[in-house]
């Protein structure tokens, strides 16, 4: 078992789910992400994430929601360090660290990723044995430690430890996508980010890896951030759910919360758009609200409010300024001009009862 | 295997009317295919493209064609007793069949057979080592550039589009003639020929690569970006380019052979292939047949050179 459990750590997530850890893991702080792109020949910039504050806690799971180019995968580039930040900070374990160049392997290690397509998050060319052990081989491991590390994580994922041998193409996608864990699991990180990581999943190979997840969570000691399209998946793994629109986080609260009681207009359209449990989910990455309006562009977004164009509720101060981020209810942040008249009284409440 | 098994839910009276063979011999087909299941075995990847490659009878009768020519080359001086530089003047211009040569003599009455299996030496050394010294440089710049992309990238592909702009047998020409004549410049002609190719292969395949997740999950890992050219890309790569390079060797038998014909290639009397063809179309009208031999073998070795590496190409092509 990895060293990395605290006594702050060891505490079991969701069984007592009010009392939170004091400090979180990560904190971000207004990270934006712009690329450079050409938009019909011309240079512009297209904001993929803009101004993003989150607070992943130890030990729990932060989901993200939100529709397919909502900046989604672009921030888990920027959390692990594969993307530079345009600006904004990030805290990690309380410390500064850096978003906008190389980072320094300690702080590597303690971050890992898994990858959402199972078929290319491998090296065709490389065993399974051979894909896992990299991380640890780059890090300067010897031989014997690589050998009995991969088999010790092959055998947490639920492999038997003589697949070190096979080839990718030789699994199954569940398969694979357990190997894909084991590799980010190698390093014994402390966080681990989840890109879509049971997207391309059957939906009963789906609920086994979810439920691997978490069971390596608890063993492991792990903090998630998981990334997903899919409200189903992140109600079922999340402790608390931030949802992104157009490179904005315009809610985050707890999963409970924010599932039964969605505050903003566009939580509550991405709710109603969850599909039955009909296999056939048609219309899953449909826009929402399909014939309202498209999703505007990230190269010129909607000025102020950047969900305006297809929110019913549209106000005339939606266009000219950027809604804050309110406390609508404790612990359950909003930001939408129709939470903000209040948010004077509400966060009186707030602290009150904080205190 | 050891993932759960997800329950299905049956209506208990499901199957009721089975009969209990039907039912035995279901479960006996199941856990046969269980045990199949389990014996997945790790096969490397090129002892299954050995395997296709050995089933393609073509491929197999080619790359057994270029070993031919191979051994023959190597092993001349064991497989015909006559000297390819000296002839005999009073047994010039045999034909083909005529008694103690095989093929005939050229117009210095020389063993036409000897001299073909010695000038294999030099051809298949043309062949090969400007093909190997190509792939090496291409892919290093086709890696490199398909990795970097930017601006550093950009000036080597458009400096190999450059390079590419001209036609090959031009090029190995030009660089053929400024350098001088000699086996070494053919070699070096040919090289610059081909770098351009194959390091537009190696850059397309690379750009493929680098856009997939286990790149950035090396990247992740803390790796340096020559380590993971090196131990994620090259792999991946090198299929395309030994493909492509497999092929060029025949072609760049025909350069250095048009290089020898054209007297830019090894210097008389040494025996090559090209130079054949050349001194003995002077004798097109008395010995049709002999001229033609050096020109069946450049013929020979190109096309099961080209055979051999299609076949190669779809032994290594069926998507694992």
């Amino acid at each position: 078992m990895p060293e990395a459990i605290t006594s702050v750590q060891a505490e079991q997530p969701g069984e007592n789910g009010n009392s939170l850890p004091k400090r979180p893991l990560l904190e971000l702080i207004d990270i934006s992400k712009e690329f450079d792109v050409r938009d019909n020949g011309r240079r512009a910039t297209l904001s993929a994430v803009n101004e993003v504050s989150l607070k992943v806690r130890t030990g729990r799971t932060l989901g993200i929601v939100g529709e397919s180019g909502c900046g989604k995968s672009t921030l888990a580039r920027v959390i692990v360090g594969l993307h530079a930040a345009s600006s904004g900070e990030m805290l990690f374990e309380n410390r500064q660290i850096e978003t906008t160049g190389r980072r320094p392997r300690k702080i590597v290690e303690q971050m890992q990723m898994v990858f959402q397509d199972p078929s290319s998050a491998l090296n065709p060319r490389a065993t399974v044995g051979e894909s896992i052990g990299f991380p640890l081989r780059v890090q300067g491991a010897s031989k014997k430690e690589i050998d009995a590390r991969v088999k010790q994580v092959i055998t947490d994922v639920g492999l038997p430890a003589s697949y070190v041998g096979n080839y990718p193409h030789q699994l199954s996608g569940g398969q694979r996508q357990r190997v894909n864990i084991a590799r980010a699991l190698a390093l014994q990180p402390k966080l681990v980010v989840l890109d879509e990581a049971v997207s391309a999943l059957d939906k009963s190979i789906q609920a086994q890896v979810l439920n691997l997840l978490a069971d390596l969570q608890r063993d492991y000691q792990l903090t998630y951030v998981f990334i997903s399209h899919d409200l189903n998946v992140v109600e079922y793994i999340s402790d608390e759910v931030a949802v992104m629109y157009l490179g904005q986080v315009v809610e985050e609260g707890s999963a409970k919360a924010l599932y039964e009681n969605p505050r903003h207009p566009y939580t509550q359209l991405l709710l109603s758009s969850i599909p039955t449990l009909d296999p056939a989910q048609s219309n899953r990455d449909e826009p929402i609200g399909a014939g309202d309006s498209e999703i505007p562009s990230p190269i010129s977004p909607p000025s102020g409010c950047r969900f305006r164009t297809r929110c019913p509720f549209v106000m005339d101060i939606c266009s000219e300024v950027l809604p804050p981020r309110v406390e609508a209810a404790p612990e359950h942040i909003v930001a939408c001009h129709l939470y903000s008249e209040g948010a004077e009284r509400n966060d009186g409440a707030v602290a009150a009862a904080a205190s | 295997m050891t993932q759960a098994v997800t329950p299905v839910l049956l209506h208990p009276g499901f199957g009721a009317g089975v009969p209990v063979e039907a039912r035995a011999r279901a479960a006996e087909l199941r856990d046969e295919w269980d045990a199949a299941d389990q014996n997945v075995d790790a096969q490397s990847f090129w002892k299954e493209t050995g395997k296709r490659f050995l089933a393609n009878k073509v491929g197999v009768a080619a790359a057994g064609v270029v070993l031919l020519l191979v051994v023959g080359a190597v092993f001349a001086p064991l497989i015909t007793s006559a000297d390819p530089l000296v002839g005999q003047p009073t047994d010039r211009l045999q034909n083909i069949g005529s008694p103690g040569h095989v093929l005939g003599t050229d117009e210095q009455g020389r063993d036409v057979w000897a001299r073909v299996l010695y000038g294999g030496r030099l051809s298949l050394l043309a062949g090969f080592v400007p093909t190997v010294g190509a792939a090496l440089i291409g892919t290093i710049i086709g890696v490199t550039s398909g990795m970097l992309r930017g601006v550093v990238g950009t000036i080597l592909m458009r400096f190999m589009d450059v390079l590419y702009a001209f036609p090959a047998i031009l090029l190995a020409i030009a660089v053929g003639s400024s350098l001088g004549p000699g086996l070494t410049n053919t070699i070096i002609a040919v090289t610059i020929v081909f770098i351009p190719p194959v390091a537009r292969v190696a850059e397309s395949a690379t750009r493929r690569v680098v856009v997939q997740e286990f790149i950035e999950a090396a990247h992740l890992s803390g790796a340096s970006g020559f380590r993971v050219a090196r131990s994620q890309i090259l792999p991946n790569v090198l299929n395309d380019i030994i493909v492509y390079s497999s092929g060029l060797v025949g072609v760049a038998m025909i350069i250095a052979a048009s290089l020898s014909f054209l007297s830019l290639g090894s210097p008389p009397p040494v025996p090559e292939w090209g130079y054949m063809l050349n001194s003995l179309r002077g004798s097109l009208y008395t010995t049709p047949l002999v001229t033609l031999v050096p020109g069946f073998f450049i013929f020979l070795t190109s096309v099961a050179f080209n055979m051999a590496s299609d076949a190669l190409r779809e032994a290594m092509d069926s998507r694992l």
